[in-house]
């Protein structure tokens, strides 16, 4: 059932960003040869296209962010608080699958939009066939010479995307419980659920300051364990995964509290 | 399977200090077609939203064919609501996949039979359609099911008689048999006929739950009439009238 709720989440993100993904690269493309001119050429009229045409990229790039952010706002409040929410809670699913399917959904598609930013990057700088080979020589140099450093190398990145990962999760599953506690009440759930978001960020703030208060004075943990002049490999792994844990952790009080609110206190309109 | 399909056994709900329902107690079988029956805000819909799990009771405890609300019952239960519940973007086709996909009792080919018969184009988009097409495709993704229990809010409450008696039609000749249709309704004259059993329901409370045809024999009146007695009295202890 979670597949089935995966791939109706995916359909209607692939719906909405059907057009400003594909413009996204379309328009790199275009100051991709515009770009230069701007510098470059003498004619006014070559410096206006392409200062219009980066004005344009610049435009889309921030929509595609901001478009991103209210698609997550909305399948969430939309899809499962407000009128659609008789459909979706009314399937044979449990609420854990309606908020993970969402969530899941919100940072695969926060991520593809960070990939179509950098491609769209990589698209206006003038790079060169003969620059792709030499990356590719690199990446052939560097598995051909395989060593422990690599391999630490190969896993911090791992360690760095999947705590990027959580960590956007933390942020969309605090704007789900906002929404999840703004609906609660009878009237102006959208301003309940922005005091709702602000509140949460006050008592994690204050959360922080305790444990973190606690960690330097009382237990001591970080100086001891991550010894950075013994051993730098080790510390850095290790602060990963404390980073990790605690982004896992904050995901899991959020996840819980948001599921227990749609389980137990449902209260559509 | 259970003999019962649905228990409510002392049914209480408060919307923060008021009270929807108070200790409501209900059996009901299989193979009935049940009118819940009551004035506006007398409980019906707080009972149905209960029923399919929209909602929790405050005090109380149902079970449907012997399960408590969750997943089980969710796809036993063929919900009508008192709204539209479906994105504008979609076709009526697109909601008989996501149908199909999630109740296993979705007989498509019917669907479109039904659509062919209440003069609907599956394949046009809703946010096309009139209210009154997409009331239908709304009652045809319900009748489409082979449920256990039909639980239709107001499903002829928004339309002209005409228009009445052909979702009723609809309604009748599609129910699962071995399932109960509860329909919850004022417009009681309109359904009387089909009925097998009444229940009234007044001020969140069940006055009465009985087969049509006693209710017949022992007050010598259909049951419309005994409805307009019955929340007349109401209204005249109220003062209001």
């Amino acid at each position: 059932m979670f597949g089935k709720l995966l791939k109706y989440d995916f359909r209607s993100m692939l719906k909405q960003f059907a057009f400003i993904w594909p413009a996204a690269l379309v328009l790199a493309l275009v100051n991709r040869f515009t770009v230069n001119s701007f510098v470059t050429s003498a004619s006014g009229l070559r410096q206006t296209v392409s200062g219009v045409a980066m004005l344009v990229y610049v435009g889309i790039m921030i929509a595609m962010f901001v478009v991103t952010i209210i698609f997550v706002i909305q399948r969430f409040f939309r899809g499962l608080l407000g009128d659609e929410g008789y459909l979706m809670h009314t399937l044979p699913v449990s609420p854990w699958q309606l908020i993970g399917s969402k969530l899941l959904c919100a940072v695969v598609t926060t991520l593809l939009s960070i990939v179509v930013a950098i491609l769209s990057i990589l698209l206006i700088m003038p790079i060169s066939w003969s620059n792709i080979l030499d990356m590719f020589k690199g990446f052939h140099y560097l598995f051909s010479h395989w060593n422990m450093e690599f391999t630490h190398g190969v896993l911090f990145l791992l360690e760095f995307l999947l705590f990027i990962c959580l960590g956007m999760a933390n942020g969309y599953l605090h704007l789900y419980l906002s929404m999840a506690i703004g609906h609660l009440f009878n009237r102006n759930r959208v301003a309940m659920s922005v005091v709702a978001y602000i509140a949460i960020n006050a008592l994690v703030g204050i959360l922080i300051g305790i444990l973190g208060n606690m960690g330097l004075r009382h237990l001591n943990i970080p100086y001891d364990l991550i010894n950075f002049e013994n051993s730098p490999t080790a510390a850095i792994h290790l602060s990963f995964w404390i980073s990790i844990l605690i982004a896992l952790a904050g995901d899991a009080v959020y996840f819980f509290c948001t599921e227990y609110i749609l389980r137990k206190r449902l209260n559509l309109e | 399977m259970n003999e019962l399909l649905v228990t409510c056994t002392g049914l209480t709900k408060y919307y923060g200090q008021k009270p929807a329902l108070t200790g409501v107690n209900l059996e009901l079988g299989r193979g009935r077609i049940v009118g819940l029956l009551g004035p506006n805000g007398s409980g019906k819909t707080t009972l149905i939203k209960i029923l399919c799990g929209l909602l929790q009771p405050t005090d109380g405890a149902i079970l449907i064919d012997g399960q408590p609300a969750g997943p089980y019952t969710k796809s036993v239960i063929s919900y009508l609501p008192d709204r539209m519940y479906f994105a504008d973007w979609m076709k009526a086709t697109d909601l008989f996949d996501l149908f199909a996909d999630f109740y296993a009792d979705f007989d498509r080919a019917r669907a479109m039979s039904m659509c062919a018969s209440l003069g609907v184009t599956p394949s046009d988009r809703l946010k096309s359609m009139s209210k009154g097409t997409k009331e239908k495709v709304q009652l045809v993704l319900v009748m489409a099911r082979k449920a256990q229990l039909y639980l239709l809010d107001e499903p002829i409450a928004g339309v002209d008689p005409a228009a009445r008696d052909f979702i009723l039609n609809t309604i009748l000749t599609n129910y699962n048999e071995d399932g109960t249709v509860l329909i919850s309704t004022h417009l009681i004259s309109d359904i009387e006929k089909v009925l097998d059993e009444a229940i009234f329901l007044k001020d969140g409370q069940i006055v009465l739950h009985d087969t049509a045809d006693n209710i017949r024999e022992r007050e010598n009146k259909s049951v419309d009439a005994l409805f307009r007695e019955v929340f007349r009295a109401q209204n005249m202890e109220g003062g209001a009238f």
